[in-house]
């Protein structure tokens, strides 16, 4: 669904590139995180994936279009939901999706359903001007899905929302990616990485350092540990041992043969963890 | 469709928003100053005060030449008050001055000191021949003190025979005056109309810069051009209104209404891509205030040799407002040129065009994420 190769882009081009030689490919229906801290380059890549930066040096297709010479029928197959709630202020939530439901050339979504999927039902009347900012984020989403897109660009789509609307924004991607949506999702943040995505990309100054699924990166980075709690003479203690090295092994199953056991569980390196052993660098 | 939709969005956002009735407010307010505050036609009256320290038969004599010109044969007896004094004083009106004559040199001194006035107190000297003394105000050109100098010292004779032996040929014939009221309806028809649609076009492209609303249009099949051809359509449509709000209450409809829409509209197509091109090249309304701040100073430059007839320099003649001005002036008069509008319509077009073009390329360009 997306082929990006050899991509560079300079701002100013004066050669200090703020993404340099990209390369990657997401396949049709996956969710692929692009994972980096502030200013790595997520924004720009997917500027250019969605035209909105003009490709300066490198190829790449998007849902079959080559970005090169960018065909506007190309944005009948995508959706694109920003991080800024860019909508019209002065015009209601449902103003604002019918609005933008009118300039496909597609069959579009009914904005009130779209609206109520969102949790903004009763709202729809309402100028946006006078939504939270959460709200608006909200609004931003549902408008990406107007035109049933079949590539989905989500930049940041839970930022600012309370846990249980961005549960239910988690679940709305889930749903959309079983009915085959490709989805490019630029985050932040690892948690919703890890529980959504396919593949992930870490992206750090303009460059891909590592591209795999989080179970494999998980695998491959984390270290295998179990943490295990007892009693001995009469305190709590806490232990951690690898499941790898012989003797933290041999440590491990003496206390289990020896004292009682509170808790025992394996511990997994979270996939922010990998980030910072990957790139030496942290998220924010 | 898109179009439609695009326009019909840009009307909502306009009727919600601040400019749109900023706009034709403006446009109110100079078709109320036109109407109640300038009028038909500026008044040329002088006011001048005489004393005639002459007998009574040469007083009457003197006063009777001047009672020639008044505009019902009658002296009116006034009282003119200055510097806590009250001065008697007959007054005569005629359709260019005022004359005040008092019974004593003191009044005319005063009133000339406190109003600004000329003032003459003519006696005999003692050769029993007519003494003018002139009270001046100091500022008056030379050529004033020297026409005042001959009028006294010539024959009257001889200057009507000169003024009779000096041929006058019209170089233009056929036309008709307008008065000073309508006079002033090009220049506000320009400035409000289609010069405020360069200021508020790029007050609504940064306000959609502000709530990056450019960034979610761009990701749709509608392309760019439309998004800001809409807005050059709201613009346009506001255009009209307040030009007709201007000129229909002081031409009512004796001019060619075709030819005023036809300007406006394309007058307007300048301005307002003027403005789009303005706002391609910033991100708020601060940075770019400096350039729409000089261009409008530019721009009213003509504004000022319309008012100076005689000051009409070449470099004045190629800033645009100066065709435009004139275009309107052609449509307001009474048999104006028909050619003059539609020719400067068409360059406006023309200009309009090639600079929306060049504004889709950079709003295509510096869409930025």
């Amino acid at each position: 669904m997306i082929k990006v190769k050899g991509l560079y882009h300079s701002y100013l081009k004066d050669g200090k590139y703020a993404v340099k030689d990209v390369n990657f490919e997401v396949g049709e229906g996956e969710i692929f995180g692009f994972l980096g801290p502030s200013g790595a380059g997520k924004s720009t890549t997917q500027g250019i994936l969605t035209g909105l930066l003009q490709l300066q040096k490198g190829d790449v297709t998007v849902a079959g279009y080559d970005i090169k010479n960018i065909s506007r029928k190309m944005f009948n197959k995508i959706g694109v939901s920003f991080e800024q709630s860019n909508v019209y202020n002065k015009m209601t939530a449902k103003e604002n999706l019918s609005f933008y439901a009118r300039l496909f050339d597609v069959e579009t979504r009914d904005p009130l359903e779209l609206i109520e999927l969102v949790g903004l039902k009763g709202k729809e009347n309402i100028k946006t001007g006078e939504f939270s900012k959460g709200m608006k984020h909200r609004l931003v989403f549902a408008r990406s899905m107007i035109n049933n897109p079949t590539m989905w660009f989500l930049d940041e789509p839970t930022t600012g929302l309370d846990p249980a609307i961005a549960a239910a924004i988690k679940d709305i991607i889930k749903d959309r990616n079983k009915m085959g949506v490709t989805v490019f999702l630029t985050t932040h943040n690892m948690y919703i990485a890890d529980e959504l995505c396919d593949r992930v990309g870490f992206i750090v100054e303009g460059e891909i350092k590592l591209i795999d699924s989080p179970k494999n990166l998980k695998l491959q980075y984390g270290e295998k540990l179990v943490e295990v709690e007892y009693t001995q003479n009469g305190s709590v203690k806490k232990d951690c041992f690898s499941t790898i090295l012989q003797k933290d092994k041999d440590a491990l199953n003496k206390i289990i043969n020896e004292k009682e056991i509170l808790t025992m569980h394996t511990k997994e390196a979270t996939l922010e963890e990998i980030f910072i052993k990957v790139t030496g660098r942290e998220l924010v | 469709m898109k179009m439609w939709s695009s326009f019909k969005k840009e009307l909502i956002l306009a009727a919600r928003g601040f400019y749109f009735y900023v706009e034709l407010g403006f446009a109110v307010v100079i078709m109320l100053v036109i109407l109640f505050a300038i009028p038909e036609n500026f008044s040329s009256t002088n006011t001048e005060y005489f004393y005639f320290n002459l007998p009574e038969q040469g007083r009457e004599i003197s006063k009777n030449s001047l009672l020639e010109n008044d505009t019902d044969g009658k002296i009116e007896e006034v009282e003119i008050e200055t510097g806590g004094k009250v001065y008697p004083a007959g007054l005569i009106v005629s359709d260019e001055q005022e004359i005040y004559i008092f019974e004593s040199e003191e009044a005319v001194r005063e009133l000339a000191d406190s109003e600004r006035n000329l003032g003459v107190v003519v006696e005999l000297d003692e050769n029993n021949e007519l003494f003018y003394r002139y009270y001046l105000q100091g500022y008056e050109s030379t050529r004033l003190k020297n026409l005042l100098s001959v009028l006294l010292n010539e024959s009257t004779v001889v200057l009507e025979e000169r003024i009779n032996n000096q041929e006058v040929r019209t170089l233009t014939t056929g036309f008709e005056p307008i008065t000073e009221r309508k006079n002033t309806i090009p220049p506000l028809v320009a400035f409000s109309g289609s010069l405020m649609g360069m200021f508020v076009m790029a007050a609504y492209i940064f306000l959609d810069k502000k709530e990056g609303v450019i960034e979610a249009y761009a990701v749709t099949p509608s392309s760019v051009w439309r998004y800001l051809l809409s807005k050059v359509f709201v613009l346009l449509l506001t255009t009209v209104v307040s030009g007709l709000i201007i000129v229909i209450p002081v031409m009512g409809f004796s001019i060619n209404y075709g030819l005023l829409l036809l300007l406006l509209l394309t007058t307007g197509f300048f301005a307002s891509t003027l403005g789009l091109l303005i706002a391609s090249f910033y991100d708020n309304m601060t940075k770019a205030f400096g350039v729409i701040y000089l261009l409008f100073f530019i721009l009213m430059v003509p504004g000022i040799a319309y008012f100076i007839p005689g000051w009409d320099p070449f470099w004045v003649k190629i800033i645009p407002t100066y065709p435009i001005l004139q275009g309107f002036k052609e449509i307001i008069l009474p048999k104006g040129d028909i050619v003059y509008p539609l020719l400067t319509s068409a360059g406006f077009l023309a200009g309009g065009l090639v600079i929306f073009a060049l504004t889709n390329i950079r709003f295509k360009r510096t869409l930025s994420v």
